[in-house]
Formats: C-alpha cells, structure tokens, sequence
C-alpha cells in the first residue's frame, strides 16, 4: 500500500500540489485524473524519484522512502511508463527490455541467450507474442507500449505508473492495453493510471482520485460515482455534456473529392463536404485517414483521383501552400513537429501562414501583425502573459488554439482537422468543438479526423468509417452508435 | 515582484548579452595589458582582418538560422578568386573580372542550395562534398600556383577602411533583413520547425536555395577583398574559413540547430574573436595557442547560452 500524505510541492510563482493526501491498494488499479495543471505530472514525477525535492511523506508499506532519482525509484519497485516512450528504437526487443543492466558473462561479453530467454518470459508473463529479436522500431505503438512495461516488469517493479497510456492508440490497441492492465492486477501489480479520459477511467479502474488546482479533491470507488460525478469534481462544475449542442445548417457544396487514391495508403476515396458541415472520419490507426488527410492538403501528392472547390475542378495540390491558398488548411495530428515552432513566440508562430498580409512588399508591418494576433488571442481567449511567450510553455490545449489561429487566419473555407484534442484536457477540448461549431456556422467545412469514437460520434454530422485504405461506410449522426461503428471499423461486418 | 526584476530579466533575455560581456571583458583585459592595445590603429587594423570572414560568416548565420550548414564557403571564396583571378592575368577589365567572380559564388552557392534541397542527404555531407569538389577543380585548373602578379586596380577594394564598409553595409542589411521581412522571419520558421512551416504555406525549398545562393555570393565578395589586401591569388586561399565563420555564428549566440540567433551575434562573435587574436599577438603569445583559446571560447560562448536559456 501506498500513502501519500500531506505532500506539498512549489515551483516558483506556483504551488503545483498543495497538501495532497489519498492511499493506493496493492493489487489495484488506481486511476488518477485532473484537468492539465491540476498537479497530477507533478506528483508523478514526485513517485518516480525525478522532484525529491518536496513537502509531506510517502509511505510504501508503512515505511517513509523518498526517492532521489528515477533508478532508486526502480530500485524501490516503482516504475513509470512517460507519455513520450523511451524504448530505442534501433535496438531490438530484448535488448530495449534490459537496457543498462544487460546480462554478461565472464569477461564481459553480452550473454545473448539469457536476455532471450528472460525475455521470452517476462513476454510470455503478459501473453505478448513478440519476437525478442524483432527491432522495435518495426512494431505498433501498442506494442512499444508493452516493451516498455516488460522492461517495468524485470525490474521487479511492484508499482507501475502509466501517464496517459493511450494518448497515441486506436481504440482496438486501447482494448489490448486494458486486457494487459487486468493481467498486471491479477499478478498482484498495482497500476497508477494518470489520464483525462472519463471513459477509460471508467472502464479500467477500480479507484479514482481528482486533483484539481493541485489539491485532492477526492478518492473514490468506481461503483460508488459516475462520469459526471467525477467531471463536476474535475472541473469545479457540472459540464452537463461532453460535446457543446450543435444546430448543423448544410449549405452549398464545398469541397468534392472523387477516386483519390495513393500507392499502398488508400484507394479509391470519393465524398462531399458542404458548407457548415462537420464531416468525421473514422479509423483504426493505419485506415489510412490522416495519409488521405496530407495527400488532399498537397504535403504528399495523390497517385489518382480529382478536388474540386464550390464545383470548379482543380485537379490535385502540389505543395500546401497551394491549398492554402485556395482556401484548405490542415491542422496535423502531430502539433509539435507539424503545427509549431516550439521555440519561438506565439505571435511568430500564428502569423506564419499570413506573412504576406502583414506585410507591405517585402517588408513586415509589426503592428498590422500584432493586432491580427491580439484579436485571435482574445476571440480564443487564449492564456497567456505576452504574445513573446514561447508556444513551448503553453499547455496543450493552448498550443492548439494557437496553431488553430493560424490556420483561420489564413480565412480557409474548408479545414482538415486531424486528432486535434489529442492530449489536451476536458475543459479545452470542449472549447475546440465550441471552435469548430462557430467555424461552421460561418459557413466553412471541417473534415474531422479521430481516433476517439465518442468524439467522432458527438461532434460529426456524418461519418465516414475508413478500414485499410478504403471508404467502406457512411453513417448520418442519427445512425451512428459505438458499437455498430466499431464493428465497421474492425471488419466485424460491413454491412 | 515589481518592475525591477522584471526589466534585470529583459536585460538577461537580450540575445547578445553574453557576447557582449565577453566583448567588454576581452577589452578591458587586453587594455590593461597590452600597452597600445586600446588605440584607433589598433582597433583599425582589426577591423580590416575580421572583415572578410566577417562577411562569410553573415552568410553562414542565415543558413545556420534554417538549421542548414555549409562547409564550403571557404573554397567557394577560393574558386571565385583563382577562376576569375585567370580572368584578371589574361587582362580583363575590372568590370567584368568582379561581376564574374560574384556569378562564379553565385552558382556555386546555388547549386550547393539545389543539391541540399533535392537530395535526402543532410547539408553537412553535401557541402563537405562540394567542398572537396571546388577545391579539386581549383587544383586542376591552377595545377596549384599563385596568380601573379595582380593589377593594382584590385587593391582598392582592400586598403583602409574599405573591407569594413562593406562589412559594415552587409551586416545592416542583413539585421533589417532577418528581423523586419518576411525572409527573415520565414529563416527562423524554417530553423524552427520545418515541417510547420512547410504546412504553413512557406516555400521552404525555394528559401533554402536562396539562403545558400546568398552565402556564394558573400564568399566570393570576402575573396575579392582578400585578394586586394594581399595583391596575389593563392589555391589555398580561404582554407579553414568554414570553421572560423561558424565559430563565429555559435559565439554570438545563434542555435546550431537553427531557429534562434542573430546576425548581430555573429558579427559581435568575428570582433571578438578578431580581438583575441590580435591581443594574443600584441602579447607576443605563440600562434599555435590561438586554436586552443578559440576552441575554450567556443565552448564557453555554448555554456553561458545554455545556462542563460535554463534561466527563463
């Protein structure tokens, strides 16, 4: 059992946890959730041995042990799987699982045999048929996921810290992950889940702590609340629903893609978006979508298959600014590497993709700059203390509105929307689809890719369910429910 | 906390600062000992040795700031010079010798650009290549001897303050340039996150040809200064003119990685390190030690970035 008593921890200007107090079972799932900066990967980082530097005590078994690094952390059976993973890889299975302590033989030579075999069966141990040969750059996310909890497993670990496992998997590798959590519990393995998912909490854990504004809201047993419940506590309010109420008011046609297709990514793709529509995208990762996404914006080039805008047949994009400047705009999935500069300010970053407006000639015009900016900040109410900052210090959810600004900036008639609440918390996510809601009623169309069914299901007018490369079903808002969704998207039937 | 602290922290994000530090430390302490250290002649004749890797190293910055390189700058400099110099010794007026040259920096640059921007190979590989490229084609053409000797017309360009005005003009143009056009800011975007940019409609391919085009030229204008203060051409000339230059970048402060920096910075980093040399010389100090202290100056310019960067 784990006590975590009256911990406090300050940064400057800030007090990140502020007196928290709740106990961990052995042998449990105990799930952790919070809005971002509500304290949860500051009390992570706390168990993991990376702030040793804090207030109040942690017991583990009725003992005071605070660690000083993450490999006393290890040491004392606590490990923790980060959001980012830190498996290498060019190295292979076994070789991931024991790195830093691999096993020599006399004279220091590898002993390649017994990191196969242990490897074999710490494998085995979560039924995971994967070759410790493989290298682990060839396998799925899901299963780098699982190479990192075997290399917990042969530490010994008795507690494993898992920070938002499922933020990069489909729902079908979410299951996979879940049904690996229940084999870890069965083996007398207590699991910290940190998430801001309800519905997963809700499906794996059996206790569930809130920490808002960095205190301990409370610690409760699933069968004793429910998803509102632990929203309300989440946010200090009830958000009576998930998704913001949507009045959709089709118009004319906007964008019509026939045939497209591109070598070994997708085939064949035909639709229609309409003004004021939102039109989602379902998939399993791999389906193809956000390949389908990058062809149609020009990041890629389409092997086949026509775009026409309000009827008039364009052909194919052949650099994004040419989208661009016919009015597409894509938001990627991946906003550190696609969507920002991470190290430059977050006026840098918004007017990117309007240069030209804000400047006279070649010359740029900082004030006709700042006040396009200033006007999406507070249309976005975006939190921030100057327009300098650099985007790196926002949090997600605020990253977003800022790539978000650029994108409107550049009064695109069509968006692509790729996962664009992935990692951020509740309250911003709501704000996205409140975002997109408004982008529509103005007329413009959003294809809406995500990977999380709910959304898909809540914020769409219609949906398109992608499996391997092809449009295989469209479903209207009305006739789409998760499970008759997910039996298209995993071929369960195609009817 | 009030505006106090507040503004000490502007202070301590201001770029330059660490330079600049470093720029006044250098003085003071070759002033005190160094008699004649701090004199107009001095500062003169320093100002015409940092002027030529000076301009390269201006070129340098913008391709540093995409988060590009280039390692040929100094054999381009030396093929602008030996090619055109043949030009000069088969008696071809000036006008049409200068020009040559810059188109001659031009091309190279260029196509230092397009082979950067079509080939999936980092910048590094492909100027080390071209690098060796130019400088094999230099030894072929000139089968290694001097061009001599030069018609004095060419040694305008070189005498008195000359080199420095026109370091003084290309280093103006290129601080208006990267900070207040949309090429400039478009280099930082690029440096900063080249995918982002690329999705943001910059025509990324298109700004790093430019970026490399301009570096040809300003290495071949460094060359045409070169060869009027020394009045003869030499196969060797420019050699280690690529390390010097991105010594310089790195000293004054612009991420190796691209992104961030200045072409203030860089010319701050060539003073300093023209100050040093030269206090190190005035000291009588042994030649063979100044790639050691420029080497510490380096790392040391790294350092007090990284601990500035940690600070805010």
């Amino acid at each position: 059992m784990i006590a975590i008593e009256n911990v406090s921890k300050a940064f400057p200007g800030v007090l990140a946890l502020d007196g928290v107090s709740f106990t961990i079972r052995d042998a449990a799932v105990h799930g952790l959730v919070g809005e971002n900066g509500a304290g949860k990967s500051t009390l992570i980082k706390i168990l993991s041995g990376i702030y040793p530097d804090y207030e109040g005590a942690i017991r583990f078994d009725g003992t005071v042990r605070r660690f000083a690094a993450v490999h006393e952390a290890q040491a004392g059976g606590v490990a923790t799987i980060f959001q980012e993973l830190t498996v290498i890889r060019e190295l292979s299975v076994a070789e991931n699982i024991f790195l830093g302590r691999e096993p020599v033989r006399p004279g220091g030579r590898l002993d390649w045999k017994a990191m196969w075999t242990s490897s074999r069966e710490v494998l085995s141990f979560l039924d995971a048929p994967l070759d410790p040969r493989a290298l682990v750059r060839t396998l799925s996310v899901a299963n780098q996921q699982l190479v990192e909890i075997c290399k917990a497993l042969v530490l010994n670990s008795k507690v494993i810290i898992m920070d938002e496992p499922t933020s990069s998997l489909t729902e079908h590798e979410v299951r996979q992950l879940f049904a690996l959590i229940r084999r870890l519990k069965q083996r007398g393995i207590t699991v910290l889940y940190v998430s801001h998912k309800i519905e997963e909490i809700f499906a794996i854990c059996d206790t569930v702590t809130v920490l808002r504004d960095g205190r301990h809201i409370g610690t409760v047993d699933r069968q004793d609340t429910s998803p509102d419940q632990v929203i309300s506590m989440m946010v200090g309010r009830s958000l009576s629903m998930l998704f913001p109420e949507r009045q959709a008011r089709r118009g004319e046609l906007l964008l019509s893609v026939r045939g497209a297709g591109r070598e070994g990514e997708f085939r064949d793709v035909s639709f229609d978006l309409h003004e004021g529509e939102i039109l989602g995208f379902a998939g399993l990762i791999g389906a193809g979508r956000t390949e389908l996404a990058r062809a149609l914006f020009g990041a890629t080039a389409l092997s086949a298959g026509e775009i026409s805008l309000h009827g008039q047949a364009i052909g194919r994009f052949r650099h994004p600014s040419r989208a661009l400047a016919r009015g597409v705009a894509y938001l990627s999935e991946d906003r550190k590497r696609e969507g920002l500069m991470l190290e430059a300010s977050i006026r840098e970053n918004m007017s990117l993709a309007v240069l030209r407006r804000v400047s006279r000639w070649l010359f740029l015009r900082r004030r006709r700059e700042r006040e396009l900016v200033d006007s999406y900040i507070t249309r976005f109410k975006i939190k921030m203390t100057s327009v300098d900052q650099l985007v790196e210090s926002l949090s997600g959810g605020n990253q977003q509105k800022v790539v978000i600004s650029k994108l409107l900036m550049t009064e695109a008639r069509v968006f692509i929307f790729d996962e664009p609440t992935r990692g951020i918390d509740v309250g911003a996510k709501y704000e996205i689809y409140k975002i997109m809601n408004d982008l529509t009623a103005e007329g413009r169309g959003i294809l809406f890719i995500s990977s999380e069914l709910p959304e898909v299901l809540g914020v769409s007018d219609r949906i398109l369910c992608m499996r391997e490369g092809l449009l295989v079903r469209e479903f209207t808002r009305a006739e789409a429910n998760p499970e008759a969704v997910m039996r298209v998207l995993t071929g369960g039937n195609a009817a | 906390m009030s505006g106090g602290s507040a503004s000490f922290r502007k202070v301590l994000q201001f770029r330059e600062l660490p330079i600049l530090v470093y720029l006044a430390v250098m003085i003071a302490v070759f002033s005190i000992a160094v008699g004649g250290f701090f004199s107009f002649k001095n500062f003169e004749n320093i100002s015409r040795q940092i002027s030529t890797v000076g301009i390269v190293s201006i070129g340098m910055t913008l391709i540093i700031l995409t988060g590009g390189i280039d390692l040929s700058v100094g054999a381009i400099l030396s093929f602008a010079i030996n090619i055109g110099g043949l030009g000069i010794v088969a008696g071809w007026p000036i006008w049409i010798a200068y020009p040559f040259m810059l188109v001659l920096g031009l091309v190279l640059g260029w196509l230092n650009g397009f082979l950067i921007t079509r080939i999936a190979v980092p910048a590094l590989i492909i100027t080390l290549g071209t690098m060796n490229i130019y400088r094999g084609i230099i030894m072929v053409i000139t089968k290694g001897r001097y061009i001599t000797p030069i018609p004095k017309v060419y040694e305008a360009i070189g005498s008195g303050y000359i080199p420095f005005v026109f370091l003084a003009v290309i280093l103006a143009v290129f601080i208006y340039v990267s900070l207040n056009t949309r090429f400039g800011r478009n280099l930082f975007a690029i440096g900063g996150g080249e995918q982002s940019a690329v999705y943001s409609g910059v025509p990324v391919r298109r700004y790093k040809m430019i970026v490399y085009t301009i570096s040809g030229v300003l290495s071949a204008l460094a060359g045409m200064i070169l060869v009027g203060k020394s009045a003869f051409i030499q196969p060797q000339a420019g050699l280690g003119y690529e390390m010097s230059a991105i010594a310089a970048v790195v000293i004054g402060g612009t991420s190796i990685f691209g992104g961030s920096g200045s072409v203030l910075g860089t010319f701050l980093g060539s003073v300093l390190m023209g100050l040093i040399l030269a206090g190190l010389t005035m000291l009588a100090v042994n030649p063979y030690w100044q790639g050691l202290i420029t080497g510490v100056l380096i790392i040391l310019a790294i350092a007090l970035d990284t601990v500035r960067q940690l600070r805010h």
